[in-house]
């Protein structure tokens, strides 16, 4: 991978958005998502669920529908994932295009509940025509605050869904044992300090929290970076740190997340050169990674994202908006601590080429 | 082949986007039928105008002031003598304007163009008109107009007896440096098409036979040795033009048949060596399908070899609709201030197909980046939209007209 080079076109801005929505079994996805197919807020949203059956949509609801697709009457369109997800993605594109379902501005992914979420990521970013058309925007992971924690210790899938989240929906408080949302709130900080959450009663939530997360545009501006990498305020450097000597669950206790500040600017080389030697070593360790690099030579941040293997093509923004150049990289790891990336990319950056 | 769903066909009054967004919508005050001409004036009090030539009469031109484009305003409209005239195009330099003047029938007037002096957008004062009516003229179907000293154009003349009465349009230039005086100082024909010429008169196309006329003349500054002319059912031609009163032939892209006819623009792409070439759709309901957009490796210019074209989308969404589906013109990187220049993105209209832009960064494999297809204007006897031409102007705005009711659309490109 390469920055694209000083950019004729928008290369956010041109693509259609794509939340995913994760959440173990019984976190309440189906009751969310009968609300947000209900929700006057969805009116060009196309989602895609697992079965029809499950989201009981009523008769009156459906404006028209076939075997696979149903248009509501608030103007969200609902299918159900075909045989897999990139196909049924393709078939909205193509139908899309040419008329056949509406013009809808944005998706909403449903995952099954066992899944991991990172095979998901992963066809957005290696399927040519799915990347050409559509950026994720986010990954929404739902927790229940009854079984939540326990799901945490238990279930690997689940701690994986928690650590790779951009929003995190907390859901069944009403029910949930006194001091059980603190205690899951407590635990999903010191796990993923970089997702914010919100409390969800009967899968009612704002929709406005589960879109427009990831940068827009190519001239995304500070606080739209900021929303992404760190909505629930500067996680300070230290809490990390802390967070791993918190006595955590049995299968988090490896996932580790942190921010990498950069002082220098990297040339692409050295940049892209620590990546491959990170994914190559330890991708599969690598949950999440974004942020944005100052790369020498590009007039804006650099953004970077990826999962595990895969990175998504680096996308260069038109311009720094202020003074502050220093490169700022989000990790979600496991089993792979702060100091040993921070002294990768530290080795790596002493046999750099030096900057002319 | 993407079949519609049951109780989910493409529907003509539902809006189709990717990457525009209509920024706003002006029906022309009633009259929203718009023809192949549109320019912008910088005018010297600062104002961005845009100037509309009608598809057909009553109506002449339009000007609607876009300088706030979400809210437009028309500036001046203004009749045609007559039914039997239209205007269709006009081109703007500075504070000039040429009008192109088509008849329906031979021996009519006006049949030419005239010059107005757009200094006052709200007041146009004529200054002159060069006639090309004739026994066998129509006048200009369509004006290339971007240096401010010569008018190239498909035009007849009065001398100048066709073949066949289909082929009466060929290209013309006009020294129009006196303003007051334009006077031809060039033309050329496809040899054969003109009473007389040694070369037999041409074997007509077997089915969508619209003649072998030019249409756009297309000259730009960094060549202005060379005319890249759309010569309808002749194909694409690129002339020398060096000796303007005897323009030679230098290449002859002819694809038609088996093609459908009809080569409408030749948009060159100077730094890539490339041809755009459009071809225009003509009949409804898809008869004349595919009318395409062509990329043409033109680094030789006299062997030019086509290489791809645009991927349209499916004609059974769209042919069926009601009224055209297929190519037409493209934003022409007029060489004027206030005009969007971009050899990698090229934006086009296609009738029911909308307006579509494309990248062409790989020559190869075009990929189409943005679309807007409007609801189909209401009163339009077409029955879908019928995107007719489009001008994109250097903050990235996209001006879209209707040939028949729907007006100008204003739309903003998120590419």
């Amino acid at each position: 991978m390469s920055p694209s080079p000083a950019p004729t076109r928008d290369s956010l801005a041109g693509k259609l958005p794509v939340s995913l929505i994760t959440g173990f079994l019984g976190s309440g996805k189906t009751t969310l998502l009968k609300r947000l197919l209900r929700d006057p807020g969805m009116n060009r949203a196309a989602v895609i669920i697992n079965e029809f059956g499950e989201v009981g949509i009523d008769h009156e609801l459906v404006a028209s529908s076939s075997e696979s697709m149903t248009l509501l009457s608030n103007g969200c369109l609902c299918c159900t994932v075909r045989t897999d997800l990139q196909e049924t993605l393709r078939e909205l594109f193509i139908k899309r295009r040419a008329g056949e379902v509406m013009a809808f501005d944005r998706v909403f992914v449903e995952t099954t509940g066992l899944a991991d979420p990172v095979p998901v990521l992963h066809t957005l970013q290696t399927d040519g025509m799915l990347g050409a058309q559509y950026r994720l925007d986010c990954v929404v992971t739902l927790i229940d605050a009854v079984n939540g924690l326990q799901n945490l210790d238990d279930m690997p899938e689940a701690a994986k869904q928690a650590a790779v989240a951009d929003r995190i929906v907390i859901t069944k408080s009403d029910i949930a044992e006194p001091g059980a949302v603190a205690a899951l709130e407590a635990r999903l900080a010191r796990m993923n300090p970089y997702a914010a959450h919100c409390l969800a009663v009967n899968g009612e939530v704002d929709v406005a929290f589960l879109r427009d997360v990831g940068p827009r545009s190519t001239h995304a501006m500070p606080q739209d970076l900021e929303r992404w990498l760190a909505p629930s305020g500067e996680a300070r450097p230290e809490g990390a740190y802390l967070g791993e000597r918190v006595r955590a669950g049995a299968h988090d206790a490896a996932i580790r997340s942190f921010c990498l500040w950069f002082e220098k600017a990297f040339t692409w080389d050295t940049f892209s050169a620590a990546v491959q030697v990170l994914t190559s070593l330890r991708g599969s360790d690598l949950l999440r990674v974004k942020g944005f690099v100052n790369v020498a030579g590009e007039p804006g941040p650099v953004l970077v994202q990826g999962a595990q293997h895969v990175f998504h093509p680096p996308v260069t923004l038109e311009a720094w908006a202020g003074e502050d150049r220093r490169s700022r990289i989000v990790f979600i790891t496991r089993n792979l601590s702060r100091e040993s990336v921070e002294a990768l990319f530290a080795a790596v950056g002493t046999l750099a080429a030096p900057l002319n | 082949m993407a079949q519609p769903l049951p109780g989910m066909k493409p529907r003509p009054d539902q809006e189709l986007a990717l990457n525009m967004k209509l920024v706003s919508h002006h029906e022309l005050e009633g009259f929203g039928g718009i023809g192949e001409g549109m320019g912008m004036q910088l005018s010297r009090d600062g104002r961005r105008i845009l100037w509309l030539a009608h598809e057909s009469a009553p109506k002449n031109f339009t000007a609607v002031d876009v300088t706030d484009p979400r809210n437009p305003r028309v500036v001046v409209q203004t009749e045609l003598p007559h039914a039997k005239v239209r205007s269709n195009s006009l081109d703007v330099v500075g504070d000039i304007m040429a009008v192109a003047y088509q008849t329906s029938a031979v021996n009519t007037k006006p049949a030419g163009f005239d010059l107005f002096d757009i200094g006052k957008p709200e007041s146009p004062k004529l200054i002159s008109h060069f006639d090309a009516s004739g026994e066998h003229s129509r006048g200009v179907h369509a004006v290339w107009f971007v240096d401010g000293e010569y008018v190239h154009m498909a035009s007849g003349a009065p001398d100048f007896q066709p073949t066949n009465p289909a082929d009466d349009q060929f290209y013309r230039i006009v020294d129009v440096r006196k303003p007051a005086k334009p006077e031809e100082v060039g033309r050329w024909w496809l040899p054969g098409t003109r009473v007389g010429d040694s070369t037999p008169p041409l074997a007509r196309h077997p089915k969508f036979d619209s003649g072998y006329r030019a249409h756009n003349t297309n000259v730009f500054p960094q060549r202005p040795d060379r005319a890249y002319v759309g010569y309808i059912s002749g194909g694409a031609v690129i002339l020398d033009i060096a000796d303007k009163s005897r323009p030679k032939l230098i290449s002859h892209w002819r694809y038609s048949p088996p093609y459908t006819g009809f080569t409408h623009t030749v948009l060159p792409l100077f730094e890539r060596g490339l041809l755009i070439v459009s071809d225009e759709c003509v009949h409804p309901d898809g008869k004349d399908w595919p009318k395409l957009v062509w990329v043409v490796d033109a680094r030789l210019e006299s062997n030019p070899v086509p290489i791809s074209t645009f991927p349209l989308p499916p004609v059974e969404a769209f042919a069926k609709n009601g009224g055209r589906f297929g190519a037409h013109n493209l934003h022409e990187n007029l060489p004027v201030p206030g005009s969007w220049k971009s050899e990698d993105v090229i934006v086009g209209t296609f009738f029911g197909g909308g307006v579509r832009a494309f990248d062409v960064s790989n020559p190869y494999q075009p990929q189409e980046i943005a679309y807007f297809v409007p609801p189909a204007p209401k009163l339009s006897r077409a029955g879908s939209i019928q995107l007719n031409d489009v001008y994109v102007d250097d903050r990235r705005l996209v001006y879209t007209v209707d040939r028949f009711a729907g007006g100008l659309y204003v739309l903003e490109m998120t590419i």
